[in-house]
């Protein structure tokens, strides 16, 4: 800490440069980096169409293919390229992922703000909500949501949004508690700021690192979500999304058939972009807020 | 007492709250709920006699105020697609989803709070190296994911154990007692109870290491040494004992994950429990089944968190013997 | 008392951290005794060592810490040159320990009765019963009521708790209790009460103690004998009536400026300017040289003897030989207030 007060560095770019310093971080941000640049240039990974039913050159079709030059992680029972529906996967875990961050974390900021700086009814009133968000049992929740109304990836989206964002209100919503009793937000008020401009100009940015570390773990917490809604059958089968390949080699009998190169790759994937999620906020954690857990 | 009775009022009121979230989620679906139910043969008054039977054709606050009641009295309305009361069908359904659920915690909680108090006194050690980012990895994991990986190895690859349900087929019990406490079943009860446990671990493992880490450096755990007392009864009696505040409240957090990840475990295994029964219900368009296990399964949450408030309240006299 | 062997007698004692920056020896060859049925005040600025020595003396140290040289004779026998066993069944036994805040050092999810119990049994050897009857009868003996056993940590208010700290140090009737600035967490009225109850059981019990405390007037309020530290070193030490009256060491003198006179010739208090030295750097000298307003050449060069007077005080000075004058010039406050 003192070395961080004493270092040229002043604020958060001291502890920017801190983060970066952090092992799990930089994993973290890489495993992130990787996805993105798989997602961006997928077109160009891909060997093959992933919805695509392939052919041997005897005519057949090439079902269960182990690992080869032609199929790099095998085919499907339907014949289909198990390494491009792998990578044509990580747009979908980008695209849930991130976009259910973004709105958790937007969302849950917000609630907590207006909970933490305005107090009072609106506060017991949002809190209350927060504690029915967390008594709904998570994933049946996003089934039957997912399942009654078909668009599927949307309902995900929504589902997680709406469950997930009483974690991020929470701990915001402390935040401001205590950031609002400061000095400068006590002379802002003097001089006849609006509540508008405390709460954004003065009160936000001091909570913003909060919301990145509760919106990288959304991240993780989303594709689960995705994958799991996929896996019982409620996907949108025009994305093949990692649980979609998961359902799909679960209910061909991958698994009695020991097609191992079929469905370890997309569970591993999964982890791989869950754990990032943890890493960075762990992270973070640390160097941002080295007495949050208590 | 005071403190009971709180909490059991709240209990009460998300119970509501929850209630009416389900209704509102039921009714206001797209799609007209009956349409799976009501074949293309019927003519239109014969639709109007089945919605009225329904109380389909009332304005929605009446069709509340008949749903809340009938909830009331432990009418939870009749299958579309299996014509029989949902009550009678959850209940056969909820001994094999309690059953998994607790084995599954037990067995997790267990290993996580031993193997995290005793990582604790690990630092730097080679068991902290391995078994810290293998919890973090389980932890990421979609658990059917895990449960498929099992299924594949003890049951499809060693034949070791049954590959799905919850017995096997042609078993005939004399109670559903005899039916639980059956070799067959136990058997049958292994894989998907160690999935769950399996993913359910990290958490406890992980808190319980990072909270002894911190109560370890309490001025009371030097006071222990100081006292003279032995490691064993410092690491369990006294550091053991109060970083387990925080896994319980975890514990608490993370209920409705759990029980939601039955759902998908249920899948995996093919075990008749209420998650499964969900699932099908949603792809039947069985609305009042699917209602019926997301409402039971609602209930089971809340009084889960009641149990852990009162325990709780149990384990920190801070909580129950107000502040003075 | 001078032939009675003492109940703890410290010679020589070194104690080294291992930190970011290096090894820093915080405790740097101290020797002194306490008597038995005396009260022994260690005094000095935070940071001077003197909690490092108190935890030495129980063997609990933190764990970057060690315990470099030196021996603590408990009765005539070295603990850091005994087997460890020796040392660990001392303690409480032998040595209790009364800490600073007995709110962070009661664990905060028993009962405040079985807190107590725990050492009776596993430590005392008695039965619950006893344990409990012997509970009651501690906590009677600090003024509470023994009602209130039951009781939890948070339910008790500051003084009470620290009442409680003292019930539990005196639990197996030790040799020597070690109170750790027993009061500085209270606030003035009940520090008061603390001392007094303090005061009252080491008379009735003729307990041996060792008084750690930043505050010279508590030393003066309680202890028979004083031991000054400053930078890991005894600077001075003696009974306390002779130290307090004719302090020989300049920043005794320093100190006994910074409270209300003993003979109530109240004059200000006077601060001492600048702080300790890093005890990371190699240290050449006097370590009080740079603060020292009596200087002199020889200070910076080399470490003064420690003397021994007629009367058993000790003390480290190049000038101890003046102090008569020096301690004439450091009641005027000028001398302290040095032109930066």
């Amino acid at each position: 800490m003192a070395a961080g007060r004493a270092g040229a560095a002043p604020g958060l770019t001291g502890k920017l440069a801190r983060l970066l310093r952090d092992p799990f971080t930089v994993a973290g941000l890489t495993i992130y980096a990787v996805l993105i640049i798989v997602a961006v240039f997928a077109d160009q990974l891909m060997t093959h169409d992933p919805g695509e039913i392939l052919f041997r050159a005897n005519g057949r079709v090439a079902s269960n293919q182990p690992p080869s030059a032609a199929y790099l992680l095998g085919t499907t029972n339907l014949g289909r390229d198990v390494y491009s529906q792998l990578i044509g996967g990580s747009r979908i875990a980008l695209v849930v992922g991130f976009t259910a961050a973004i709105c958790v974390a937007a969302f849950g900021t917000l609630i907590g703000l207006l909970a933490g700086y305005f107090g009072g009814k609106l506060d017991a009133i949002l809190m209350r909500l927060a504690d029915l968000a967390l008594a709904i049992p998570f994933l049946p929740f996003a089934i039957v949501l997912a399942g009654f109304s078909r668009s599927s990836t949307t309902n995900v989206i929504v589902a997680v949004v709406l469950l997930l964002w009483p974690n991020t209100a929470r701990v915001i919503r402390a935040q401001v508690l205590t950031v609002k009793e400061r000095a400068y937000v006590e002379a802002a008020r003097v001089t006849g700021a609006s509540d508008a401009r405390i709460l954004f100009v003065h009160v936000a940015p001091n909570i913003l690192p909060l919301t990145f570390l509760y919106g990288s773990v959304a991240i993780g917490w989303a594709i689960l979500t995705e994958a799991a809604v996929s896996f019982v059958g409620f996907g949108d089968a025009k994305n093949i999304s990692w649980g979609y390949m998961l359902q799909d080699a679960f209910v061909s009998q991958a698994l009695s058939r020991g097609s191992w190169h079929w469905f370890v790759p997309p569970g591993l994937c999964i982890i791989l972009v869950v754990i990032a999620g943890f890493f960075i906020a762990r992270g973070a954690e640390d160097v941002l807020f080295p007495k949050l857990r208590s | 007492m005071s403190y009971l009775l709180q909490r059991l009022a709240h209990s009460l009121v998300l119970l509501w709250a929850v209630v009416t979230i389900l209704f509102l989620m039921f009714r206001l679906m797209p799609g007209n709920p009956m349409a799976a139910y009501i074949s293309e043969a019927l003519n239109d008054e014969q639709q109007q006699l089945i919605m009225a039977q329904f109380g389909l054709d009332r304005p929605l606050h009446e069709q509340y105020l008949l749903y809340v009641w009938n909830l009331a009295q432990g009418n939870l309305g009749t299958s579309f697609f299996r014509r029989e009361p949902v009550w009678s069908i959850i209940l056969s359904a909820l001994p094999n989803t309690l059953i998994l659920t607790m084995t599954g915690l037990v067995l997790a909680y267990a290993f996580g709070i031993l193997a995290g108090a005793w990582l604790a006194t690990k630092r730097g050690t080679l068991a902290e190296g391995i078994l810290v980012p293998m919890a973090l990895a389980t932890r990421a994991a979609p658990e059917f994911w895990l449960g498929m990986i099992l299924l594949t190895v003890f049951a499809f690859s060693l034949g070791w154990l049954p590959a799905g349900g919850a017995n096997s087929a042609g078993m005939f019990f004399d109670s559903e007692l005899h039916r639980i406490f059956s070799r067959d079943f136990l058997l049958h009860l292994i894989l998907p109870a160690v999935t769950l446990a399996l993913y359910l671990q990290g958490l406890p493992l992980l808190l319980m290491r990072s909270t002894m880490l911190e109560v370890l450096h309490d001025e009371f755990v030097t006071m222990a040494r100081i006292k003279g007392l032995s490691e064993w009864r410092i690491t369990l009696h006294h550091a053991a004992r109060n970083a387990l505040l925080p896994v319980v409240t975890a514990f608490a957090l993370g209920l409705g994950a759990t029980l939601g990840g039955n759902v998908v475990v249920e899948t995996v295994f093919s075990w008749p429990g209420l998650g499964r029964l969900l699932v099908t219900a949603v792809s039947q368009s069985d609305y009042p089944l699917a209602q019926g296990a997301f409402f039971v399964i609602a209930v089971v949450l809340i009084v889960l968190n009641l149990v852990v408030d009162v325990l709780y309240g149990l384990l920190d006299p801070r909580v129950s013997h107000g502040r003075s | 008392m001078a032939d009675q062997q003492p109940v703890l007698e410290i010679r020589d004692l070194s104690v080294e951290y291992r930190t970011a920056r290096g090894v820093v020896r915080a405790v740097d060859g101290i020797s002194f005794s306490v008597p038995k049925g005396a009260i022994l005040g260690l005094v000095g600025e935070s940071g001077c060592g003197k909690t490092t020595v108190a935890r030495s003396i129980t063997g609990v140290l933190h764990q970057s810490a060690r315990i470099a040289g030196g021996e603590l004779l408990l009765h005539g026998r070295d603990l850091v040159s005994g087997p460890p066993k020796a040392w660990l069944d001392a303690r409480w036994r032998e040595i209790s320990f009364v800490p600073q805040s007995a709110m962070n050092s009661l664990d905060p999810v028993y009962r405040i009765g079985s807190q107590i119990e725990e050492v009776l049994v596993h430590r005392g050897g008695k039965t619950r019963a006893e344990a409990r009857a012997r509970a009651s009868a501690l906590f009677e003996m600090v003024g509470l009521n023994p009602g209130r056993l039951d009781e939890y940590p948070h339910q008790f208010s500051g003084g009470m708790r620290q009442r409680v700290a003292i019930a539990l140090a005196l639990a197996l009737n030790p040799s020597l209790v070690i109170a750790d600035e027993p009061v500085t967490a209270l606030d003035v009225i009940v520090q008061r009460q603390i001392l007094d109850v303090i005061r009252d059981l080491q008379q009735r019990l003729s307990l041996s103690m060792i008084l750690v405390t930043h505050d010279i007037s508590v030393v003066a309020y309680l202890c028979d004998q004083v031991v000054v530290m400053y930078a890991g070193r005894v600077v001075e030490s003696g009974s306390t009536r002779e130290v307090l009256e004719q302090p020989r060491h300049p920043y005794t003198m320093g100190l006994t400026n910074a409270f209300p006179d003993l003979e109530s010739a109240a004059h200000e208090l006077v601060p001492i300017d600048g702080s300790p030295p890093d005890l990371s750097q190699p240290l050449v000298g006097c370590r009080f040289q740079p603060r020292c307003p009596f200087s002199l050449p020889v200070c910076s060069s080399d470490d003064p003897r420690t003397e021994v007077a007629e009367t058993g005080a000790r003390f480290a000075c190049h000038r101890h030989a003046e102090s008569d004058l020096l301690r004439r010039h450091s009641r005027d406050i000028a001398t302290w207030q040095r032109p930066q």
